[in-house]
């Protein structure tokens, strides 16, 4: 290649084998002629010729560079791209898409009440309207890029440049197209030349017509991996509706059948067909001995045998403390149907009395049916952990040392929810009023 | 013949002159008249100057938060190596110097809180203290009390101006120099900087903002803050390119390119506010925790309901559809309408996270009449309460803010040596 501009006036369509300078010389010669190929040398460049091209009349002419370079659009004279109008219909239907899904699946199709909540709520729905919305328009945006643009391009006249494998590199070229009704064999050359190219080169087809195409083997790829990849959604949409004997296909059989106990299912390992090992007769675990009976069953020894206590163990310190724990668990775990009060009508009681039934939880601290009230703390303890009547008991729940916390506060409770003006000390009695209703 | 740098038009007036000190006068001047004007107001408000206070607090969170959008840009463009923003760096750079200004006249709110004022802020408040009505409060009443409130206070005071200077130093040194080392330097305290910045920023928003609902809290609140600032910082930063270009200075150098840019800025941040304001929303409305849920309980329902629709449509849907457009940043009128629009929206924005918290519910406790503060009673008691000492604070304290940024107005009103400035001047968009 000559560093000079080389105007070489391009042959008509003759097939003659001018212009081997070009650097893709297969062999097959030139046939007609395509078009001129220029280089600039910057950017810069680059505009101001495309400006002159255009201002000259030309149409069918493009720009390669290896970046976008800002104001081409407009020295080129090409009109704004209606992406950003397609890309914003696109986000709109895919916000009224993640809507619409929403509603249908959660309001129409299939309404589940959670907690009572709305099954329709638009504040619930914006982040999936939101997540939707992007998705749409990115995609929108990336592939109406790539249809608008005419890409994917495998091939292209200009390609038997050498000077184009630069494009990507650092050539700044500007190609216009024989098929302008402007161009001119010698004129067109010498206006990218007056334009600065540092090169002007004519670009022929090849004559060979089947090199003016896609190689086949591209086209072959595409096909064939094109229809592998509806493989998958065949076989889905054979399973679909057809019936087959046949167990499931196990790509992984050593991942689907691990040999390791799965809830629900028997175990093949030991001969009860169980995963847990129960206690062995005659053994206890560490830990589980539990010898103190008084602490951990609330009984007491006397001379007529085991009695359930009227005290408390020595673990424990009747405090403050132990008294606010008390009161903590039992909001936690008995308020539900003892009520804050512990007169039975907590929650649950409520909400069956709303529903037309009645059933009441035990009224702890009723001094006419005073059943709860008369129980040894012992027995209130044994209630805690194994239940009574219906109630189920708590011992997997509650440690024992709260059990007891328990019992003393509902014994505070019994204690308060039955006292008189005078249990009060005096200097509190004036303090004394109704809490207000919120 | 490369059209990709420029050189500053021959012709070009980029030198300040006059204008800076003309800029302050006027500020002063409107300084003056509406903070006297407010302060009448306020003492015949008839209730102890509680509500010429939350003004205040509210007009400066405006003006420090303009301050706080326009840094972030002088920060950014040098932590990206940013190109199109040179030619109106200078004037960001002068608008976030206005920083040691504001802060001074934040201490209009911040000396009664040290001298013992107790209705502005609830923490500040002695009932605050009271156990049984407060007990989630009470751990939070060693960081917010008055003399540690001012201490950070002055924490962010002292880092906003130290940063603002440095930045506006080394830039007008370049002017002198043209050292490219300089930039350098810059971009390398830039890191750090926005660091700093990120973190002063949200503890600012969490004590002078958040705090006015004491018992509330949400860690979003600083980035949501921040963004809604990135709007009003963009948008006067527009108002202010556009104010020296009527003045006849820099007529060539600044052009719709740099409109379209900072149009995007602002369109990019009234999207990320709103982002940040609806995950803030949506996670506490969802969680259904009254300690959380309280905030918006009584700005969902009741009077405040209307002023929250108003933000929704006004400072996000309507500026969101319109500036999504290409044409609406570039042709000059229509971004100047945008950028007062989102100024005044974005002030509803703070008014909005303020005044809810002004009406404090009395109750009786062991038979004594006691506050329990900001977001408690029944919503019908709270009130959007409006008071013409609301706007006449504002402004004076916008006033406040000109004063700042005029005293920053002089020299080269473009960094006329730095390195990227040709770049910046033949700056097109895609």
């Amino acid at each position: 290649m000559s560093d000079e501009h080389t105007h070489e006036p391009a042959p008509a369509d003759d097939g003659s084998g001018h212009g081997s300078d070009h650097g893709f010389d297969n062999g097959h010669g030139d046939g007609r002629l395509y078009g001129v190929l220029a280089e600039y040398d910057t950017p810069g460049e680059l505009l101001a010729a495309a400006r002159k091209v255009r201002d000259a009349g030309y149409t069918e002419f493009d720009c390669y560079s290896p970046f976008p370079v800002h104001g081409i659009d407009e020295a080129m004279g090409i009109r704004r791209t209606i992406l950003p109008v397609l890309i914003f219909i696109g986000g709109l239907t895919g916000t009224a898409g993640g809507l619409l899904l929403q509603w249908w699946c959660n309001a129409y199709n299939w309404p589940w009440n959670i907690s009572g909540k709305p099954t329709w709520s638009i504040p619930a729905n914006v982040p999936i309207a939101f997540e939707l919305t992007i998705l749409a328009a990115v995609f929108t945006s990336f592939f109406g890029m790539w249809i608008l643009n005419k890409l994917p391009q495998v091939w292209h006249p200009f390609f038997r440049n050498e000077r184009f494998n630069h494009v990507t590199d650092d050539a700044f070229l500007l190609g216009i197209e024989a098929r302008d009704r402007r161009f001119d064999t010698v004129a067109t050359p010498k206006l990218l030349a007056d334009a600065g190219a540092i090169r002007v080169e004519s670009v022929h087809l090849d004559p060979d017509p089947a090199h003016r195409q896609m190689p086949n083997w591209i086209t072959a790829f595409i096909v064939a991996s094109t229809a592998f990849a509806l493989i998958p959604f065949a076989i889905a949409a054979k399973a679909r509706t057809s019936r087959s004997t046949e167990p499931h296909l196990h790509i992984f059989p050593d991942m689907d059948f691990q040999p390791k106990y799965k809830s629900d299912q028997p175990m093949e390992l030991f001969a009860d067909g169980r995963e847990n090992r129960g206690e062995l007769a005659g053994t206890i675990a560490r830990g589980s001995l539990n010898a103190d009976d008084l602490f951990y069953r609330g009984l007491e020894q006397t001379d007529a045998g085991a009695q359930w206590t009227t005290g408390f163990p020595k673990q424990l310190e009747i405090s403050e403390h132990l008294m606010k724990r008390g009161r903590n668990r039992f909001e936690i775990y008995c308020t539900p149907c003892h009520g804050y009060d512990g007169r039975g009508t907590g929650a649950v009681p409520q909400r069956v009395a709303q529903t037309g039934g009645v059933w009441l939880a035990r009224n702890l601290v009723d001094s006419s049916n005073p059943v709860a009230m008369t129980m040894p703390n012992g027995q209130l303890f044994n209630t805690i952990s194994n239940g009574y009547n219906t109630m189920m008991g708590y011992a997997a729940q509650i440690p024992h040392a709260d059990r007891w916390a328990i019992v003393l506060y509902v014994r505070a409770l019994q204690r308060s929810q039955n006292a008189a003006l005078d249990d009060i000390p005096p200097d509190h009695r004036s303090g004394m009023q109704m809490p207000e209703t919120p | 013949m490369s059209v990709l740098s420029k050189s500053l038009h021959p012709e070009e007036k980029y030198k300040a002159g006059s204008l800076g000190r003309d800029l302050s006068r006027i500020g002063f001047v409107i300084a003056a008249v509406f903070l006297g004007i407010s302060i009448v107001l306020g003492a015949t408000h008839g209730d102890n100057y509680k509500r010429l206070l939350y003004a205040y607090v509210v007009g400066w969170s405006y003006i420090f938060s303009i301050c706080v959008g326009v840094f972030w840009l002088v920060l950014l463009h040098h932590l990206v190596r940013g190109r199109w923003a040179t030619a109106v760096r200078r004037i960001a750079e002068a608008m976030s110097m206005a920083f040691p200004v504001v802060f001074l006249a934040g201490l209009g709110f911040i000396i009664p809180l040290l001298a013992g004022y107790k209705d502005l802020y609830y923490w500040a408040h002695p009932d605050a203290h009271n156990a049984e009505l407060n007990q989630t409060l009470l751990h939070k009443l060693g960081w917010l009390s008055p003399w540690s409130f001012a201490v950070r206070y002055v924490v962010y005071g002292v880092l906003y101006t130290a940063m603002a200077t440095y930045f506006m130093k080394k830039s007008r040194q370049q002017d002198d120099s043209g050292d490219p080392k300089l930039s350098e330097q810059l971009r390398v305290a830039s890191g750090p900087a926005m660091v700093v910045y990120s973190l002063i920023t949200c503890f600012a928003a969490f004590d002078i903002l958040m705090s006015m609902a004491p018992k509330w809290y949400s860690t979003i609140y600083g980035v949501s803050f921040w963004g809604s600032a990135c709007v009003g910082g963009f948008a006067a930063l527009a108002l202010v390119v556009l104010g020296i270009q009527r003045t006849g200075r820099l007529t060539h150098s600044i052009n719709p390119e740099h409109y379209h840019d900072i149009g995007k800025w602002m369109f990019a941040f009234t999207f990320f506010w709103a982002y940040t304001a609806f995950s803030q929303f949506m996670l506490q409305w969802y969680g259904n925790m009254p300690e959380e849920t309280v905030w918006y309980k009584y700005r969902l329902f009741g009077e405040w309901q209307w002023v929250s629709i108003a933000i929704l449509v006004g400072f996000w849907a309507f500026p969101f559809v319109f500036l999504m457009s290409r044409w609406t940043k570039r042709i000059v009128p229509s971004l100047v309408f945008f950028a007062v629009w989102q100024l005044v929206f974005h002030w509803l924005d703070l008014y909005w996270n303020v005044m809810p918290s002004y009406d404090w519910t009395p109750t009786f406790h062991d038979g004594v009449k006691i506050v329990a503060g900001p977001l408690t009673g029944a919503i019908a008691l709270h009130h959007v309460g409006f008071s013409p000492l609301d706007i006449t604070v504002w402004i004076g304290l916008v006033g406040v803010l000109l004063i700042g940024i005029g005293r920053n107005l002089h020299g080269n009103l473009i960094p006329v040596k730095d390195p990227t400035l040709g770049l910046s001047l033949a700056h097109e968009n895609l």
